[in-house]
């Protein structure tokens, strides 16, 4: 073996070991790591999730964050012991409410979100894809384009087609089962993406088709697209090259992200997914995370009460992202109003992330997520990936079935709009 | 015409000309690394055994950074290079410890956050939008500015890449009183108004020496915008930038030679009148601490005819009212008062106190200010130090350090371009070409107490 692959392994031996140790809390809490959104605890409670595929038994908070408002400020009404057997309790959401197209069916309400290829490595990626195929859900390509890696397991993969079109083809249309429009991010609304330079290597230069190491930006908004009719030809479009494909649509969460919603149902959109101002990224503004476009909590009753007076509300399902870290969360995203959620940091941190934020520099991650650093890339072997990532929505399902049970409920369908069973903290 | 010799373009797009200008006096650490060197010896030996003495392996450091790239690895760590990966810890959590340093936490004080002192200071010195990965780290709401965030538009306009340039967006201001109508009779007159290139002036600084003068003169100059000051500059640039406070024992200096704006103590006196009539040709604006009564003395100020008003906060952003209230409240009712009043768009307001970060200025303009005033942000830009806390105008505690003027006139050129740019980022984000639309447009804008309010409608209260 030579020195390269010892140094590879002795690393990945290592951070891999952190990651079983550092739950236990035998070394005490890192004093340097989270923040208000991401608290130690709760990193190292999905860490210890991610390991055990159970939830944390030695107390660390594993339900919110600490940012003092949103889910973090809603809990559960007090609802005694659990009046439902866990394991009679349906948690499985339909991802097609119209009567025409496939029906798609996933058992959990969580998929993975879009996560670029050159944003993340391609063993990140393949660990989220396997993933996604055991837990018979999905996880979406973002806009990077569509390795052939990952075609194996193309029945569990949506193909994103954002603005710049990176890597969007017809196969990659045809590939997939569900086909997201990403219109806009909720961590830099409006404001499209931005790869920097140094992780534009050869791979990711020709996957997208541009110069490498060469900052690549997608424009801000479809450049096609300036009404509902013009989203409909979009819609159109894609129904066109691959019929059997539901179509979802990603947007932000602007003031009138109710009628954003409308629109998107009349053009024929399967999901709308609403994407909070909270959400994450591989690389954005530091003002936009912060200033621009509302929180999801605000976003989803605002959407949901909408669609519900239209009429139409069983007719198309709602997703939520942006800042939805735990099961907790994700219960109470429901309860606001959502099907279901979409998640892409929590998996990232599953798997050794310290949400420390210097995803967009020269290397990238280092612990192998957020980056194209070939040596980097290879400290998260897409079986281990998987496994945390399988084992951290384990833990989830325990949690979601623990909150359903309390308040009688058999199916995870009968909590959407539930906002009487919750709480608010001042 | 000489059809060989291309004509010298004409063409002059505004832009902000920056360049790095590192800090010259050291800043913190962000963050604190360290290692039990007694573990760390043992671990070495340890490596040495598993790995055969292969010091490649043995050697090779848990950071990419290169915290342990000098020549002491993890014994003496370079904690400047600490970005908190917290991959060591990862790795040898039995060994390693990360945290924010000391020294980064006591940056600042109430007001200023270390994050927010860290954030002046970068934007000063590269001149350079503040990128990074992962998503919002922050509090979710809270008070004042952080209480609102802006809207954007999912499709409907093509402005979006103004900030890489295709298409302009403007983020000029105009400074003066407007005429109601058109008056074909002085239509020779000059305008009465000033165009400003950025919506941001610098205030008065209650602290500072010649040499923050000087830096803050200069950087107006560059920059086209203008400066609040007392007393004039004992230097040759700057002076056409200068907005002197005019008194009554100092009107004379100021009829000898005339500035583009003057701005009086509307409060301590009542200048208006003599100022105007002896400064035919000036911007003669009224500074008024906010207060409960700001908007009622705010329309007979513009009923008497004063060009503009300069309202001012204490420097943590709160009004002078018997309860105080934050900046962003107190605008919205000066503004929306002068609205009802059919005045608003004959004056110009100014507001200064508490707009601290970039964000700040899209947001004071929503709550109903032309422009903004920076002032405290100024001092921090320059590298001064924090003895206490910034609050009270007239005791400051933000203490200037002996600077380069040239220097610190980059360090806010600097500051400028970044807060330009990212002010671009938010009007794009809009679908807006110009800034002066987005005076007092609420609707472009979420109130974090509304949106709770209605988003959480029903929920009852934990008991």
């Amino acid at each position: 073996m030579g020195n390269l692959e010892l140094i590879v392994e002795k690393h990945s031996e290592r951070i891999h070991h952190g990651l079983e140790v550092l739950p236990n809390l035998r070394h005490g809490l890192p004093e340097g790591l989270g923040n208000k959104r991401w608290t130690a605890e709760l990193i190292l409670a999905t860490y210890e999730m991610a390991l055990t595929g159970d939830l944390p038994k030695n107390g660390l908070e594993y339900k919110t964050g600490n940012s003092g408002g949103g889910f973090d400020v809603l809990g559960w009404k007090n609802n005694g012991s659990a009046k439902v057997e866990s394991d009679k309790i349906d948690l499985s959401i339909e991802l097609n409410k119209r009567d025409d197209g496939k029906k798609i069916t996933i058992p959990l309400p969580i998929y993975g979100g879009g996560m670029s290829f050159g944003s993340i490595s391609l063993n990140f990626m393949l660990a989220r894809a396997r993933a996604a195929k055991r837990l018979n859900t999905f996880m979406s390509t973002g806009e990077g384009g569509y390795p052939d890696d990952i075609v194996p397991y193309r029945d569990h993969v949506i193909t994103q087609v954002a603005t710049g079109m990176f890597g969007v083809r017809e196969e990659t249309i045809q590939y997939a089962p569900i086909v997201e429009f990403k219109y806009a991010q909720g961590a830099k609304p409006g404001l499209g993406g931005h790869l920097l330079a140094d992780k534009v290597t050869s791979e990711v230069a020709k996957m997208r088709e541009s110069s490498m190491f060469t900052s690549l930006y997608s424009p801000f908004p479809f450049h096609s697209v300036y009404s509902v009719e013009d989203h409909k030809k979009h819609v159109d479009w894609i129904k066109t090259v691959n019929p059997r494909a539901l179509v979802s649509v990603k947007v932000s969460t602007p003031t009138d992200v109710d009628m954003v919603a409308i629109g998107s149902y009349h053009a024929g959109a399967n999901i709308i997914h609403i994407d909070g101002g909270y959400g994450g990224t591989g690389a954005a503004p530091e003002i936009a995370k912060k200033n621009i476009a509302m929180p999801v909590e605000y976003a989803i009753p605002k959407v949901h009460d909408y669609l519900m007076s239209e009429g139409v509300r069983d007719e198309i399902v709602l997703i939520a992202s942006g800042g939805i870290r735990t099961a907790d969360d994700i219960a109470k995203a429901i309860a606001l109003g959502a099907d279901g959620c979409v998640v892409a940091t929590a998996e990232a941190i599953a798997v050794g992330c310290t949400h420390c934020g210097n995803c967009e520099r020269g290397r990238g991650c280092q612990v192998g997520i957020t980056t194209t650093d070939p040596e980097l890339s290879r400290f998260i072997e897409p079986e281990w990936g998987e496994t945390r990532i399988v084992n951290l929505f384990t833990a989830w399902s325990k949690r979601l079935r623990s909150i359903l049970a309390g308040f009688g409920l058999e199916n995870v369908r009968d909590l959407r709009g539930r906002r009487d069973l919750l709480v608010r903290y001042k | 015409m000489d059809l060989e010799t291309p004509m010298p373009s004409k063409y002059d797009r505004f832009k902000i000309e920056t360049k790095p200008a590192p800090h010259v006096y050291q800043i913190p650490n962000k963050f604190d690394v360290s290692a039990r060197k007694v573990r760390l010896a043992a671990m070495l030996v340890h490596e040495a055994f598993e790995y055969k003495l292969n010091k490649e392996v043995v050697l090779s450091r848990p950071c990419i950074y290169g915290v342990f790239g000098g020549r002491f690895g993890g014994f003496k760590p370079l904690k400047h290079k600490c970005v908190g990966c917290m991959r060591c810890v990862q790795e040898y959590p039995h060994i390693m410890t990360v945290k924010h340093s000391d020294s980064y936490k006591r940056l600042g004080d109430s007001f200023w956050t270390p994050e927010a002192v860290f954030t002046i200071l970068n934007e000063a010195s590269t001149g350079k939008i503040p990128v990074k990965g992962m998503g919002y780290k922050g509090a979710f709401g809270g008070e004042g500015f952080d209480g609102i965030w802006t809207d954007m538009s999912e499709i409907v306009r093509p402005t979006r890449d103004g900030v890489y340039g295709r298409e302009y967006i403007s983020t000029s201001v105009d400074v003066g009183r407007k005429p109601t109508s058109v008056d074909f009779s002085k239509i020779d007159r000059a305008s009465s108004t000033i165009e400003i290139p950025v919506p941001i002036i610098f205030d008065k600084l209650s602290a500072g020496n010649g040499d923050v003068r000087a830096a803050v003169g200069m950087a107006a100059e560059k920059l086209g915008t203008f400066y609040v000051s007392r007393e004039r500059t004992p230097f040759d640039f700057g002076q056409e930038s200068l907005i002197p406070i005019g008194n009554e024992e100092g009107i004379e200096d100021l009829v000898e030679r005339p500035p583009a704006i003057v701005e009086y103590d509307a409060e301590k006196s009542d200048l208006f009148e003599k100022l105007a009539s002896r400064l035919p040709s000036s911007i003669v604006i009224a500074r008024l601490p906010l207060r409960e009564d700001s908007g009622m003395i705010a329309c007979k100020l513009a009923h008497e005819g004063v060009h503009g008003l300069h309202l001012y906060a204490d420097y943590h952003g709160q009004d002078y009212s018997k309860e105080p209230q934050h900046i962003s409240a107190s605008l919205k009712e000066v503004h929306q008062q002068l609205v009802k009043g059919g005045l608003r768009d004959q004056v110009t307001l100014i507001a200064s106190g508490g707009i601290t970060l970039a964000e700040h200025v899209p947001k004071a303009i929503i709550c109903g200010a032309d422009l903004v005033g920076i002032d405290t942000t100024v001092l921090v830009a320059l590298q001064a130090e924090f003895r206490g806390e910034t609050r009270d105008r007239a005791n400051c505690q933000l203490k200037p350090r002996k600077i380069d003027p040239e220097w610190g006139a980059q360090r806010l050129v600097n500051l400028f371009g970044v807060w330009h740019d990212q002010l671009i980022e938010i009007l794009s984000a809009m679908g807006i070409r110009d800034v002066r639309r987005l005076r007092g447009d609420i609707g472009r804008s979420m109130m974090d107490a509304e949106l709770r309010e209605l988003s959480f409608k029903g929920i009852a209260w934990a008991t």
